[in-house]
């Protein structure tokens, strides 16, 4: 079986819907995950233990626990207690929340690196604990960790593909209906693999102009 | 950006050549029988999860109708069997990427996939079912109008059901993920195989019910053991262990042990 | 919660475990060898290891890693790579993750500041020796934490080679959920067994980050 490109003019139209839908769930769940992200951070560094260790559990669970897994589990076991989420939702709840603690991670890295002095500063001159965190401490170590959380979106777009499994038919599961039709799986991967690289492409085109802003902004 | 793009399409162009490469380099080799008898060995490939016809024991060996008529086909050709299980999504990638000798996997024979393989068969006929929950209002075909419907990914009810009149079609990676989807209500119906979901039944207590489908045409599908084309003289020999067993009665015994009846 | 079929079919998922943890040693170790060569050539002053390097992070972590495998396991023939499942498994992964390590890695090394170079390189040093002497101890104990989700995120993608016919954790879950209809029993008992390789995996991690930490 020789490659035959020819076959995949007649699904292109699905493939690039599902471009559509990987793109759409990506930037949802990347907006989640990033300020999930710095939620998750603030409450692992300054929130009373009440709140901190329930939510260190959870931290926890989801680092250890493959995403594929955790889909599962939120489209077909919420369910089961009486939360019905649409399989898109479910996709972006679990993505976001799944990145959302790994972002948390180095945003705590880069919130620690942030001088002490300065969240004393601001402290002294009549903020409150939560302005300066929100408005002195916050800002800055979310700048100097703009290019490892860049990393993680970029893994967020590839990682997107495993929504397949609860049935959104976003770029991966389309290009699986077309070889399930056509049986020319090279093709077809192939193909996806060219969308999801142009995607990748602006994803990182975007990040570049981010990190640049912010170190003009420095 | 030009040179990492240029650069991405040599690779491209990389893959594509090593890909065409296949048939040309396929023609040439000898008859795959001959390989199989000097290795002393058949791969055989299934995905492992499609109980009774697959499966995996408590035990964590792999058992069930695929891989007994497998192991008696290379029993009848001389050889050792060897289990092969594999996610069904790469299934024919890996037969033509030379990875295992045959799929023996309740694979259905289409034309589509004729194109790409051979098969030997057909080794049983598969009858499509169409489930609803128990107490659905669903009480025939033409109830399930405007309902949603659940198929497995690349089998052959999946097309079949997009063909129908106004259903709302969903597609799934499994069995295991329809018969979850029934049980919660975010389908109305699912259509397969009717014989896994009778096992479900049985097995697990699934409160689901078959539908009355006699008198609809084209139901029934037939299963076949795929190989790579090109192999005339491997294709002769697995039909000839294949008509062999059904003539003197091995076929059935496994099929009773199995599935509990013939299922030719 | 069926807690007597968990107990039975539990050692077999700890075989499981065992081809998972192997897959994420052989493919990290890997992985760090292309992340530490990929680096060389991204920061190099030669402009082709540039190019080879920017490429060669951008296509890899511009496509999906169940893409890479399919390519490499299924194409491989082609071209006279034959491979068997747990092989193209390693390499696939090693070479998928050794591109976020290179982004890791690289990141560490630029964010030790430039001034120290400059300052080496006043004080005598050649261009390399303030690289070996100066910059990369420092660089190194930057690198620890986010090496440390680069690994973390390899074990969890180990399960995508039961696309390639490994049977690894997720792949044994999978095949159990097929004859047992016990879907959350089996992927639980799965993600615990990850969460225990992990969560040794990241005492590691502090460990060294700590001992780093206090030099």
């Amino acid at each position: 079986m020789g490659l035959d490109f020819a076959v995949v003019p007649e699904y292109l139209d699905r493939l690039l819907l599902g471009s559509v839908w990987t793109i759409g769930i990506t930037l949802a769940a990347a907006a989640l995950s990033f300020f999930g992200g710095i939620l998750f951070a603030v409450i692992a560094l300054y929130a009373p233990a009440v709140i901190r260790w329930p939510f260190k559990v959870f931290a926890w669970l989801f680092m250890g626990t493959p995403l594929l897994l955790q889909l599962f589990l939120i489209y077909f076991g919420l369910i089961q207690i009486g939360i019905d989420l649409p399989a898109v939702v479910a996709g972006i709840i679990g993505l976001g929340l799944h990145f959302a603690v790994y972002n948390s991670d180095i945003i705590q890295a880069g919130i620690r690196a942030v001088d002490q002095g300065q969240y004393e500063a601001g402290r002294t001159l009549g903020l409150s604990q939560i302005q300066t965190i929100r408005k002195i401490v916050v800002p800055q170590a979310v700048r100097a960790v703009v290019p490892p959380i860049g990393n993680n979106m970029i893994a967020l777009l590839k990682d997107s593909a495993l929504v397949s499994v609860i049935g959104v038919t976003e770029l991966t599961l389309s290009s699986q209906l077309a070889i399930s039709k056509t049986f020319r799986p090279f093709e077809f991967y192939l193909a996806a693999a060219a969308c999801y690289y142009v995607i990748n492409l602006a994803l990182e085109a975007g990040l570049h102009r981010i990190e640049r802003r912010i170190q003009v902004a420095r | 950006m030009k040179t990492i793009s240029n650069l991405f399409k040599s690779a491209l162009a990389a893959g594509v050549m090593a890909v065409a490469t296949l048939g040309a380099s396929q023609s040439v080799q000898a008859d795959e029988l001959a390989t199989i008898k000097e290795n002393g060995v058949m791969r055989i490939a299934m995905s492992g999860a499609y109980p009774p016809f697959n499966f995996v024991n408590e035990q964590n060996e792999v058992v069930g109708f695929d891989p007994a008529i497998g192991a008696e086909i290379a029993k009848r050709l001389g050889v050792e069997v060897e289990i092969v299980t594999t996610a069904w999504d790469g299934i024919i990638g890996g037969l033509l990427a030379n990875k295992y000798d045959a799929i023996v996997g309740s694979m259905s024979i289409t034309d589509e996939r004729k194109k790409v393989v051979d098969f030997v068969g057909p080794y049983y006929r598969m009858s499509r079912g169409i489930f609803v929950k128990q107490g659905s209002d669903v009480a025939d075909l033409a109830g399930l109008e405007g309902r949603k419907i659940g198929v497995t990914l690349g089998e052959t009810h999946e097309q079949w059901a997009q063909e129908q009149e106004g259903w709302d079609v969903r597609t799934y990676k499994g069995l295991p993920e329809l018969l979850l989807e029934l049980d919660n209500g975010r389908i109305d119906a699912i259509v397969t195989d009717d014989i896994p979901v009778l096992l479900a039944i049985r097995e697990n207590g699934n409160a689901i019910s078959q539908l009355d489908t006699s008198g609809l045409a084209g139901v029934a599908d037939q299963a076949g053991i795929a190989i790579r084309k090109g192999n005339p003289e491997l294709h002769k020999a697995m039909q000839e262990a294949l008509d062999a067993m059904q003539e003197d009665g091995t076929y059935l015994t496994i099929a009773e042990e199995w599935v509990g009846g013939d299922i030719r | 919660m069926d807690f007597d079929l968990i107990l039975r079919v539990f050692p077999y998922f700890l075989q499981a475990a065992v081809v998972t943890i192997k897959l994420s040693v052989y493919s990290t170790a890997l992985g760090l060898v292309c992340g530490a060569l990929g680096t060389s050539a991204r920061l190099s002053r030669h402009k082709l290891l540039r190019a080879v390097g920017t490429a060669y992070v951008s296509v890899i972590r511009g496509t999906p890693a169940l893409i890479q495998l399919f390519i490499l396991y299924f194409g491989g023939p082609q071209i006279g790579i034959q491979l068997d499942a747990f092989e193209a498994g390693v390499i696939g992964l090693g070479v998928n993750i050794g591109a976020y390590m290179t982004e890791t890695m690289r990141g560490a090394i630029i964010a030790v500041d430039k001034g120290q170079t400059e300052a080496a390189r006043t004080l005598g040093l050649s261009r390399s020796q303030a690289m070996r002497k100066v910059v990369l101890p420092q660089a190194a104990r930057l690198m620890i934490r986010p090496l440390g989700v680069n690994i973390n995120a390899q074990i969890k993608g180990t399960a995508l080679v039961a696309a390639i016919s490994v049977v690894e954790l997720t792949y044994t879950a999978q095949r159990y959920i097929g004859s047992t209809y016990k879907p959350f029993e089996m992927f639980l008992l799965a993600g615990a067994l990850y969460m225990v390789i992990i969560y040794v995996v990241g005492m590691g991690v502090t460990y060294l980050d700590r001992k780093a930490a206090l030099k």
